[in-house]
């Protein structure tokens, strides 16, 4: 087990016994923080790679300079010389830095394609981006909850603050998460830096990624899209724990949501009882399936209106309200 | 000085002269005029922004957040619409492409009236939509859906027909730099022959010819989806938001190549004269220079890696970026290539021009890395970002304009800058920006988001470096002051020439201050030998 | 004299020139609007589905693996209604077209209009998923408390196993958004 990020990792396992990687900021910092999920590795392998290729570039650039400075200057060199013209070396300071991008370019793609390859997900996590709040959902568990910041006053001993929300996102070391994005009304961007997560949330779009955490601790994150006001106070917690304290946790959640004992999308039906090209009458209009009108009257009930379901869909039972929403 | 008494005369007096100014040398005044003072109003915007980040918790801002977010929206198009653009393209240009290629005045100088006032006016609606409802928290970029159903005010529409005036305003001008520019070269000045900046004029007109129309369509659009019904940019009627970011960057990105084209020009100047040598490649210089404006057009969505991209759009758009890095370097090798060789003189454009050249290679380098599509998931809207563009951008070109300032105030003043007082100008807003600036990309890499009035507390060391950074900056901008009465108090008179053998474009051929009117006749150029500034040939 | 007017024509040539560009790019962002839908559309480029209304199934692919198709709904803010998949995630095998039902429910004790927007994560997956019908894009106005299945048919595209950037994936989310349809009716 790696204790990461010196001090702050130490101060966070004493501060919350168990927890042993800070994927959060240090003070002073000046690189990304430590990898905590294989497209991290591999972002920082990537930007370890690059930033040795630039700083070698600059000091290049810098040592040409201060040496012309130098070696050119009005005192040293009274006589200007009269050539402007070098072809071989404009060929040269033109294929080299095309070479240098190559070398560049070619794991930089390979990085690209290795954060688009997605392997099978052992968890969906429905993230739902709000001004000013994140709200989750674990579809296939039943659960779902909002995330708010923990304002400064009431924060408990060693919560960073503007990073500690009130619910964290609690998922199981080791298992491949698949984040599921969205947002209901401006765009916002859910990033987790030790993770190498940062996805926009769009309304009226899903937008996916993933992660598979590597050590149980807290990494923290934040809004990184401006969305009005509150945008810095919209921190992310998310909890790595082992396994088993992850299903203790599922249970502990859908105890406290106070859940119905119906979890997840059950089929409400067998969907070839229903296939359209089996039977080509079925649709009709291209968006209702005959014989689900008509409906009976209102029923008046606190201003709203609810019906029976009156389809013929089998089984009769009304469908699952979407948490949230 | 005698022989252009006579041409002096008709110069109309009072408020008529620049009310009415059709003249391209008082309009340029008139543009840098503009320019300075959006530029201490930006400055001042910043260093609020800075004083607010300097501790972490909230400083001054207590619950107006809005405010905040107003202040870096009006930071960042104050700066880039009201400050480098207006110095650059409307001062500089105006006052100094005439005179490179011999013309007597700009193609359309009623026109050239009409894009100054403009942009006066635009000025105007920008500073008035920052006090309209709660004004614009959208960012320079005015993302939907924040920027419509996120902002019911008035304050966005006021910040939109803004841009709209300021986006008419460059592409008039445009119109009139391209056409002096191909139709009014004095005879044998061929487009070869052009002198540098004048090419990154031309470019960079033509950039602006392209690109502003792109904008007002998406702020056009923008307007009607706020204001008329239309779902464009929403969702809720088959719009999407995606679409504004491709608009918005399909002209955003050429125009950070319209604020750094004239950059290019005027370094590439200002280093041939103090190295008293013609530049580098000339040839290679106005190629690269193509290449820059031409793949600007090609690299948009590198802006947008984080909104859901299908990995091909990724691949391409990392290797197209990255591209950029090879004409980029054609001109910084060029310009160190025209030092190579020279006598330099460490003048105080020349320290500003060398300035640049460094500030440039920082931010173009922090400029490969945020090419890489892989890497923004660390990297996207962080304070490496913000570092990165204010490397390239408001230092880059800001660096650039003190070089041209200090490089030309004698031809347009007459009256020499104070020597020591321009070096130490320099040297703070040197020390000040780095200072400023670099801590950034720590920020940026530990995972520190842009546009918070507040972060974590982790981040305070670096906060409170940049803050001491933005300090000295305030000096700067108080020497530079100091400096502009200097000027303008100063009793001696400078040459046509001050720069010696090195000046050799046709500006420095003119008295000192460059009379009201200029080259009534055209100046002769010789078909052969080739023009000062080529040398040999081209 | 006779250089002014060549003077002239030449300068008058150039604004031409330059205005005709200014209007060539305002054509090009007038453009935009139906090309960047239209090309999300056909390329499927964003997890934008491709829609192939009478699409005739190629029939299921016995070889190729099934692949889990997982449904996701989204209501916008400010519509009162309930949305929400029929199924759960379902077994699909390329090449079959399979028929999925929403149910939407209007909540409001007057009646309110939406309309869908969807698409496919991940995004690659976008042009191997192929719409038959469904009810995207196309308002629907339901009564106070009506509640209405909403079905979709999709076909995945065998084509998904054999591309090597999709070849991994064995999950698709498909997934739909109502929101409120502006400016059709009053609040409730």
């Amino acid at each position: 087990m790696r204790i990461v990020g010196g001090g702050g990792g130490i101060l966070l396992g004493v501060l919350a016994p168990g927890v042993v990687w800070a994927g959060q900021p240090l003070p002073w910092q000046i690189g990304l923080q430590p990898a905590a999920s294989p497209v991290m590795e591999d972002v920082v392998a990537l930007h370890g790679y690059v930033l040795i290729v630039i700083i070698g570039v600059a000091c290049l650039v810098m040592g040409l300079l201060g040496f012309v400075i130098w070696r050119f200057n009005a005192r040293r060199n009274p006589t200007p010389a009269t050539w402007c013209h070098h072809t071989l070396l404009e060929i040269v300071w033109t294929v080299v830095p095309v070479l240098i991008l190559t070398a560049i370019a070619v794991p930089s793609f390979r990085l690209l394609y290795r954060q688009d390859h997605i392997p099978p997900a052992d968890l969906t996590l429905k993230v739902e981006g709000h001004q000013w709040y994140w709200s989750y959902a674990y579809p296939d568990l039943g659960i779902s909850f909002d995330a708010n910041m923990v304002e400064t006053d009431q924060l408990q001993a060693g919560e960073p603050r503007l990073l500690t929300a009130d619910a964290p996102v609690v998922v199981p070391v080791g298992q491949v998460v698949r984040v599921q994005l969205t947002a209901d009304d401006v765009l916002h961007s859910w990033a987790v830096p030790a993770l190498g997560v940062r996805t926009d949330t769009v309304p009226g779009r899903l937008n996916e990624s993933w992660f598979q955490v590597k050590e149980p601790g807290l990494y923290y994150g934040f809004c990184a899209e401006l969305c009005g006001v509150r945008h810095a106070y919209m921190p992310i917690v998310v909890r790595a724990v082992p396994e088993e304290a992850f299903k203790a946790w599922v249970q502990e959640r859908k105890v406290a949501q106070n859940p119905s004992p119906q979890h997840g999308n059950p089929p409400l039906f067998e969907i070839s009882a229903l296939d359209p090209e089996s039977d080509p009458s079925l649709m009709e209009d291209c968006h209702r399936v005959k014989g689900e009108k008509p409906f009976g009257p209102p029923e008046a009930n606190d201003g709203c209106v609810y019906f029976p379901p009156p389809y013929v869909l089998p089984p009769a039972e009304a469908p699952r309200m979407m948490p949230g929403g | 000085m005698s022989a252009h008494a006579a041409e002096q005369d008709h110069r109309p007096a009072g408020w008529r002269r620049w009310l009415l100014s059709t003249n391209h040398k008082d309009i340029g005044t008139l543009y840098l005029v503009l320019s300075v003072t959006a530029g201490v109003v930006g400055a001042a915007i910043s260093f609020l922004i800075r004083a607010e980040l300097q501790q972490p918790g909230m400083q001054f801002l207590e619950n107006q957040e809005q405010f905040y977010n107003v202040l870096v929206t009006a930071h960042g198009v104050i700066m880039v619409f009201f400050v480098v653009m207006p110095a650059l393209i409307g001062g500089f240009g105006n006052w100094f492409v005439p005179l490179m290629i011999g013309a007597p005045d700009m193609a359309f100088p009623r026109l050239n009236n009409i894009s100054f006032w403009l942009l006066a006016a635009a000025l105007v609606l920008l500073v008035a939509s920052a006090n309209i409802d709660q004004g614009p928290g959208t960012g320079w970029t005015v993302y939907p859906p924040l920027s419509t159903s996120g902002h019911p005010g008035a304050g966005v529409d006021f910040a939109i027909l803004a841009l709209h005036l300021a986006g008419a305003s460059s592409v008039l001008g445009a119109i009139n730099f391209i056409t002096t520019i191909l139709n009014m070269r004095a005879p044998n000045l061929t487009m070869m022959r052009l002198p540098l900046f004048v090419w990154s004029m031309l470019l960079t007109s033509l950039l602006l010819v392209l690109a502003i129309p792109i904008l007002a369509g998406a702020l056009t659009m923008l307007l009607t989806d706020r204001n008329f019904g239309t779902t464009f940019f929403n969702p809720a009627g088959g719009g999407d938001p995606v679409f504004y970011q491709h608009l918005f960057w399909f002209f955003g990105h050429p125009e950070v190549y319209i604020m750094i084209l004239p950059a290019f020009g005027i370094v590439s100047h200002v280093v041939a004269t103090f190295s008293r040598k013609p530049i580098f490649g000339h040839k290679g210089m106005i190629y690269a220079m193509m290449a820059i404006a031409v793949i600007g057009f090609m690299v948009w969505a590198h802006h947008m890696f984080t909104v859901g991209m299908n990995v091909t759009g990724r691949v391409y758009f990392t290797a197209a970026t990255l591209v950029i890095a090879v004409p980029t370097g054609v001109k910084i090798f060029s310009w160190i290539a025209t030092l190579w060789g020279g006598s330099i003189q460490l003048r105080v454009p020349l320290l500003w021009a060398l300035g640049f050249i460094f500030l440039f290679t920082v931010g173009g380098v922090t400029g490969v890395v945020l090419a890489n599509g892989g890497l923004s998931v660390a990297l996207h809207d962080s304070y490496y970002v913000v570092a990165h563009f204010h490397y390239v951008l408001s230092l880059g070109a800001v660096f650039a304009m003190f070089a041209g300032f200090y490089y030309w105030i004698g031809k347009m003043t007459g009256r020499p800058y104070p020597e020591g007082l321009g070096r130490l100008h320099f040297w703070l807003t040197f020390i000040g920006v780095n200072l400023t600036f670099f801590p950034m990309h720590f920020m940026g890499l530990a995972g520190m988001q842009r546009r918070v009035p507040d972060y974590p507390d982790a981040f305070a060391g670096w906060n409170q470096v940049a803050s001491t950074g933005a300090w000295i900056s305030v000096a700067s901008v108080l020497v530079f002051l100091v400096v502009l009465w200097r000027i303008f108090s100063a009793r001696e008179r400078v040459a046509a020439n001050p720069w010696g053998e090195g000046a050799t474009t046709l500006e420095w051929t003119v008295p000192s201050p460059a009379p009201f009117h200029t080259f009534t006749h055209q100046p002769v150029i010789e078909a052969s030998p080739a023009p000062h500034w080529l040398n040999d040939g081209a | 004299m006779e250089r002014q007017k060549a003077l002239r024509r030449r300068k008058i040539l150039t604004v031409a020139g330059t205005v005709t560009g200014i209007v060539a790019m305002i054509g090009v962002v007038a453009g935009a609007v139906p090309f960047y839908r239209w090309f999300c559309q056909a390329s499927g480029y964003g997890g934008t589905p491709k829609r192939v209304p009478g699409l005739v199934s190629s029939g299921p692919k016995a070889a190729a693996p099934t692949l889990t198709v997982r449904f996701d709904a989204n209501i916008g803010k400010d519509l009162p209604w309930s949305f929400t998949p029929a199924q759960g995630q379902t077994e699909v095998r390329p090449g079959e077209s399979v028929l999925a039902v929403y149910i939407a429910r209007n909540m409001a004790s007057v009646p309110v209009t939406g309309t869908a927007t969807f698409n496919v994560t991940p995004a690659k997956a976008g042009p191997y998923f192929n719409k038959i019908a469904c009810f995207c894009f196309r308002e629907q106005t339901l009564a106070p408390g009506e509640e209405v299945a909403m079905p979709v048919t999709f076909v995945v595209d065998p084509a998904i196993a054999t591309d090597p950037t999709t070849s991994e994936l064995t999950t698709l989310t498909l997934s739909y958004t109502f929101f409120r349809s502006p400016g059709s009716d009053a609040g409730s």
